[in-house]
């Protein structure tokens, strides 16, 4: 059914055609340029402070974290019931255990959690030594409003925690050569970061505007150019020659998704040479991911295409769609803090999954095992409103 | 015999209007075919049918000897389309246009070039081949539309007002075109509103008013019958003088909607 001759034509006739237009060329540059710019300087590189550690009353009640006990003695089972009685009563986490850190790490890369707390070996040791002990705190920084929520919580955990035991260890001081910084702070808190360096809210950013970018520049794309030819009358010239509707989909989404992964390298490119943004996972896995972003939005712009009557109704549909996307997507704050109502339509859009994925693989060094979930529901997004696109495109073609 | 195109019962329906209803016409091969109407009288809707563009809503039509519905790809490779909106890309060259729609037809690369620069020269735009389409005259991109429409040697042309609004000197190149094709065994099928183009081009017409065939003859056959010399007393004689004001509900969207 495709012809990959005919399909590259089409796609190439695409790109000339918008080649052609310089004005336009310009503005397509032009576009993420500017929208990476203005919000890379809304949001310096350097991780804000933390002004409220002792603030528990929590916006983001019960969110998951997980303890990993590598010190089986008394004190360390003490602390850490201590910690789950405190959080549970004041709902801030839902507490869950894991057998070791690597496999705590899977969890939160996975997006199942949100901090993660080491008791490492020789906690208990330490404190039956009367000296200082710690823990071990990860966050999950590719999410730096959360991230710093679960930090300065734990904090306040073990601030409580930490003046019940001083209280007792005061008490029972016995004139003896007591260890200062064990009795006012018995245990403190290790911050261990879950990649090198510290992560802004622009490296949390930066990967949700390439997949937003990438989407919509190809999602307006394919509406525009499919009802502009329609518009036009050129559409005929392509129905009436020996091709298949298939082929010449499949011409109009390459040529389109090209554009878009351009633009999106655009930003990308602005996002690391002018604010610092690393890719910490696969280069490749991270083009994968941009590519099936595109791949899930086509279907949608072929069905705007079909059900506007001109090419200027289509392009208003699609931008349409892009607008309240940046914000149900997680692209500009993270899903969290939407109502949950909210947060159901932001689940229902591949954009979502498309952004979530490609922070996981750039920010989190997420290879392809645990960005899975994502990518299957994009393949499935993407062929589901194939489906639905194609007899609609007929339809609204032939007539 | 074997009919260039040959209808029976052709009908097309948009929701509740009949654009198309029960049209029956044989079209020789090697003729020039003329379909007349007012407008709405349903010559684009017939044209669109028999170019694969439209599927009948029943009956069914053969082009080139092909049904257009079961073997609508085998009917592609042997038509050429030149339809009230232009085919070009405006933003690309003459040579980009011609080159690409030429490729759609799987043309051999060397003869594709070849028979871009014959059909150029035949038109006279060899000089500005290279200019982007957007640049032409009206006359000028016609012309090129027109021979976009012959790049794989169509047996079979669909011409829907192919001189509306151009110059007597277009026009009359455009007609010295349309009688070439016909001396080289070529069958065209020719829309218009200009009676005296029917009269000077068509060896038939067919005279189509409310999606029906009224009347269907050479065009001295029909002078004869209605006792005049100008196919424009006989065009109004046999579709009335009153003027054809109505919507194109059917092409909204809500028509589509609907069908869907």
């Amino acid at each position: 059914m495709i012809d990959l001759e005919l399909l590259l034509d089409i796609a190439k006739r695409d790109l000339l055609d918008l080649w052609m237009a310089k004005m336009l060329v310009v503005m397509l540059v032009l576009m993420p340029l500017l929208f990476i710019g203005m919000f890379g300087y809304m949001y310096p590189p350097s991780p804000s402070p933390n002004p409220n550690t002792n603030n528990l009353g929590s916006v983001y009640p019960n969110l998951p974290v997980c303890l990993v006990l590598m010190d089986n003695g008394q004190m360390a089972n003490t602390y850490a019931n201590e910690f789950i009685q405190v959080s549970t009563e004041q709902k801030l986490f839902t507490i869950s255990e894991a057998a070791s850190f690597q496999e705590a790490k899977n969890m939160l890369v996975e997006g199942k959690l949100k901090g993660i707390v080491v008791f490492p070996q020789g906690f208990s040791a330490a404190l039956a030594s009367k000296t200082p002990a710690t823990v071990q705190v990860t966050v999950d920084e590719s999410n730096p409003t959360i991230a710093s929520i679960v930090q300065s919580e734990i904090a306040g955990v073990f601030n409580i925690i930490n003046s019940e035991m001083s209280a007792q260890n005061i008490d029972a001081i016995d004139g003896g050569q007591e260890n200062s910084a064990y009795l006012m702070q018995p245990v403190s808190i290790i911050n261990e970061p879950l990649i090198s360096g510290a992560a802004s809210s622009f490296q949390f950013l930066a990967p949700g505007f390439v997949a937003l970018t990438v989407v919509t520049g190809s999602l307006i794309g394919v509406a525009t150019s499919i009802s502009k030819e329609k518009e036009q009358g050129t559409m005929d010239g392509l129905l009436v020659a020996p091709v298949s509707n298939i082929s010449i989909i499949a011409g109009k989404v390459l040529a389109q998704t090209v554009r878009g992964m351009i633009q999106g390298f655009i930003t990308l490119g602005l996002a690391i040479l002018v604010f610092g943004v690393r890719i910490y996972g696969s280069p490749i896995v991270m083009i994968l991911v941009m590519f099936l972003g595109t791949a899930s939005f086509v279907g949608i712009g072929i069905v705007l295409s079909a059900i506007a009557p001109d090419q200027e109704t289509a392009n208003v549909m699609a931008s349409l769609l892009q607008f309240p996307m940046m914000f149900l997507c997680g692209i500009m704050f993270p899903i969290e803090q939407l109502p949950a109502w909210m947060q159901i339509i932001g689940k229902a859009l591949p954009l979502y999954y498309a952004a979530d994925a490609l922070r996981k693989v750039i920010i989190l060094n997420a290879g392809m095992n645990l960005i899975m979930p994502d990518i299957l529901i994009l393949i499935g997004y993407a062929a589901a409103t194939m489906v639905c696109a194609l007899p609609l495109f007929d339809k609204a073609m032939r007539k | 015999m074997k009919y260039a195109v040959d209808t029976l019962n052709l009908t097309r329906q948009f929701g509740d209007f009949t654009a198309v209803d029960n049209v029956n016409l044989q079209v020789q091969e090697g003729e020039i075919y003329g379909l007349l109407g007012p407008n709405g009288a349903g010559k684009t809707t017939i044209i669109r049918m028999l170019s694969t563009l439209l599927k009948p809503t029943s009956g069914s039509a053969r082009v080139a000897g092909f049904d257009v519905s079961r073997e609508a790809s085998d009917v592609k490779r042997r038509i050429g389309l030149v339809s009230e909106k232009l085919i070009l890309y405006t933003r690309l060259t003459a040579t980009q246009n011609l080159n690409f729609f030429g490729r759609l037809y799987k043309v051999e690369p060397m003869a594709l070039k070849k028979r871009i620069d014959d059909l150029l020269a035949m038109v006279q735009l060899t000089q500005f081949k290279d200019k982007p389409i957007s640049s032409y005259s009206s006359g000028m991109r016609q012309r090129v539309n027109i021979i976009r429409a012959l790049l794989h040697d169509p047996e079979i042309i669909f011409l829907d007002e192919p001189t509306t609004a151009l110059d007597p000197q277009s026009t009359r190149f455009i007609w010295d075109m349309v009688k070439g094709l016909r001396s080289r065994g070529r069958t065209i099928i020719l829309t218009t509103h200009m009676m005296e183009e029917a009269d000077e081009l068509s060896d038939r017409v067919c005279i189509i008013d409310n999606g029906k065939v009224m009347a269907a003859d050479t065009p001295a056959a029909l002078k004869e019958k209605f006792h005049t010399a100008s196919m424009l007393e006989v065009f109004l004689s046999v579709t009335g003088r009153e003027m054809r004001d109505s919507t194109s509900e059917h092409l909204s969207m809500r028509g589509v909607m609907a069908e869907a």
